[in-house]
């Protein structure tokens, strides 16, 4: 659970690259000729928000409002009074709280003339909130924006890499023990927003998010040399199909375990993006996040 | 009682609710936030962002998650025997096809996503699917003994993990490694999570978020609502801690906390209302010209149910749900007053035939650092 630091830091991102990921969503949206998104987050899988934001929704849930011509609105169920922590800790300045989403949307579309609300990633939604969304915006066009926001986290920019690399060194260095205490005292005194310990009979698989980045490394002498053949094999171009014996899940997907995606093995990795590269057999796991480069590849958490 | 006896019960609960809503069956649906009804019926710990127990008005139940190691994960506690890794780029949903219902409950279909429940009307075309959300936070309200037992374990371990929190304080250490010993040492114990909210400082304090960078100052009063999770339930502490000596303005905070503390305590007994538990506490507050600050403006609850769920019925004013014996919630009349800023005091409770029972040990106190370290 989201319990640890939740930070926002200039000196970590700069200003300029939340106005640019806003923007670009901004671009894409007017592209397509939807006039607002709508982003659904929880407690559980929140972070595109988090991406667009640095907002965490550690309790409930939150929906991030992006018009193609404005700033962006979080409109949340949780109380005014959490404002001032949400502004302190994000780069969010319309937050506005009711007790129904309905109502929100309606007051968000209040003064725009119908046009298409785009919902991202709809398949992932509640129906509920789906149908009271609809329901809220008479005359909208309500159409879903699949992978509109994953598709702009695949690649990383240069200072989450550096808060990646940072955050890979700390797991590395928490799976030399194999004690869930231990591992929870390393990494969340490193800073890390959430962290998930699965020990097994022999091994331990720490996933852990790190600002907005998720990173998972796994530790287990019997696979060790399978997952070291497998890390081996991943470069720009290669299918992940083609990695022996692995499951290879992008950091993007890794607060779900990849599980709504799927694992096509004619998926084909690019420079730039960040996969977890796993060898699972009868319950034991041995993993690394891997950052794949133009010459081959960099393990973040060795 | 036996675990087998234990699920036993609880099925014969849900089905009756079954019976009373003419279902045909049960789904019982849990997101990666809400699994209390999946472990209510499998009393698994499942991990995925997807997991359901089906549970039909006759036969065995099966169940499904989107973790490929659950299934192991449920057969093992022996509840649910059949259980499938449910893979959403390729579902295999023939066991739910088989049974043929025509009326389904599903707990937390106000959660349910639209993908989930489009690969659910596919397998039961012509279906009839209601919200049973209701029916599953009925049944699970009233604590069995083999509840109770595993809850007063979660109680030891909120103790510990409150001590830690004491004994790591000191000017000059960030929120977020106060958080970091806590977690450290309920995980030492076995808890399997933990929900915890802080704040440090003074008057200006006005809520409880997640942890910051922030260094502890002498004379800061430090909140928290601590939560560990244990065998599948949570319960609560909140406590408040000063670095260094309490001011008179804390100490006076304190006392009318812990006040009303005892005032909601004092009410409790079977067939009290939620409202009732908070009435009695916020008067409190409205007696000494403090009931502003019972409002939604400045708090939440007066207190929340604990179980499977950590938050539970809430304990507020116009929640008129009963508690009955053997019901257990945390009584918490956490609010900001200018007094000393935001306060957080409150014990979690059960209702015993008579009044309740606090089930943490932890002493009631404002404590100081002062006096930890004298």
């Amino acid at each position: 659970m989201k319990r640890g630091l939740v930070v926002l830091d200039p000196a970590e991102i700069p200003e300029n690259e939340w106005h640019q990921r806003i923007d670009r969503v901004r671009e894409r949206l007017t592209a397509d000729g939807i006039e607002v998104a709508l982003v659904y987050g929880d407690v559980y899988r929140s972070d595109d928000i988090a991406y667009l934001t640095n907002l965490c929704i550690y309790w409930n849930e939150g929906l991030l409002a992006i018009p193609a011509d404005g700033a962006p609105a979080l409109l949340t169920k949780l109380s005014p009074r959490v404002h001032t922590w949400m502004r302190r800790t994000s780069t969010l300045t319309d937050l506005r709280s009711g007790k129904a989403f309905g109502a929100l949307v309606s007051a968000l579309l209040a003064d725009r003339e119908p046009g298409t609300l785009g919902l991202v990633d709809a398949g992932l939604w509640p129906t509920a909130l789906i149908d009271e969304v609809t329901h809220a915006a008479p005359g909208w066009v309500v159409r879903p924006l699949d992978g509109l926001v994953r598709q702009l986290r695949l690649r990383p920019s240069e200072p989450e890499k550096t808060l990646l690399r940072q955050a890979g060194a700390v797991l590395a260095e928490a799976a030399f023990t194999g004690n869930v205490s231990d591992v929870e005292q390393i990494v969340r005194d490193a800073g890390f927003t959430d962290v998930l310990v699965r020990p097994t009979a022999t091994s331990v698989e720490i996933t852990g998010q790190y600002r907005n980045n998720w990173l998972r490394v796994a530790r287990d002498e019997s696979l060790a040399a399978d997952l070291e053949k497998a890390v081996d094999a991943v470069g720009d171009g290669v299918k992940t199909g083609s990695i022996p014996g692995a499951r290879v899940v992008h950091h993007v997907d890794l607060s779900t375990g990849g599980e709504y995606v799927g694992q096509p093995t004619d998926r084909v990795l690019s420079a730039g993006e960040v996969v977890v590269v796993a060898i699972e057999r009868d319950g034991a796991v041995a993993a690394d996040t891997v950052l794949v480069t133009d010459s081959g590849k960099e393990v973040l958490t060795s | 009682m036996t675990d087998l006896e234990e699920r036993d019960l609880r099925y014969r609960k849900v089905r009756d609710g079954m019976a009373e809503g003419g279902l045909d069956l049960l789904l019982a649906f849990g997101p990666g936030w809400r699994r209390e009804n999946v472990r209510y019926l499998s009393d698994a710990r499942v991990t995925g962002s997807a997991a359901f127990v089906a549970l039909p008005a006759t036969g065995e139940p099966s169940a499904y998650s989107t973790r490929s190691q659950d299934a192991a994960a449920i057969t093992e506690r022996g509840w649910v025997t059949d259980a499938h890794f449910l893979d959403m780029t390729a579902p295999d949903l023939d066991r739910l096809r088989d049974s043929g219902a025509k009326r389904i409950g599903m707990a937390h279909l106000e959660l349910l996503p639209s993908m989930l429940l489009n690969l659910i009307r596919e397998a039961l075309p012509g279906a009839e699917i209601v919200s049973a959300t209701a029916l599953l936070d009925a049944a699970r309200m009233v604590k069995s003994e083999w509840e109770l037992a595993r809850m007063r374990r979660s109680a030891q371990v909120c103790a510990a993990g409150w001590q830690a929190f004491v004994d790591v304080l000191e000017p000059g250490l960030p929120e977020y490694r106060i958080v970091a010993a806590v977690e450290a040492e309920i995980k030492r114990l076995g808890a399997e999570d933990n929900f915890m909210l802080i704040a440090s400082g003074k008057d200006e304090v006005r809520g409880m978020t997640p942890p910051s960078a922030r260094l502890l100052e002498d004379g800061d009063m430090v909140r928290t609502e601590l939560t560990p999770q244990m065998d599948g339930y949570w319960l609560q502490i909140c406590r408040s801690a000063v670095v260094g000596k309490a001011s008179d303005a804390q100490k006076r905070s304190f006392d009318l906390f812990n006040e009303a503390v005892e005032a909601g305590m004092s009410v409790v007994k079977p067939g009290i209302t939620a409202h009732e538990v908070a009435v009695a506490q916020n008067d409190v507050f409205r007696s000494e010209g403090y009931g502003e600050y019972c409002t939604s403006q400045y708090t939440r609850v007066r207190g929340h149910g604990h179980g499977l769920h950590l938050d539970e019925t809430p304990i507020i004013e116009g929640n008129h749900t009963v508690l009955p014996e053997n019901a257990v919630f945390i009584i918490h009349p956490n609010t900001f007053t200018p007094i000393a800023g935001y306060h957080v005091l409150g014990d979690p409770v059960r209702v015993t035939a008579t009044g309740c029972e606090v089930l943490v040990e932890t002493e009631r106190k404002l404590f100081q650092t002062s006096e930890v370290n004298a």
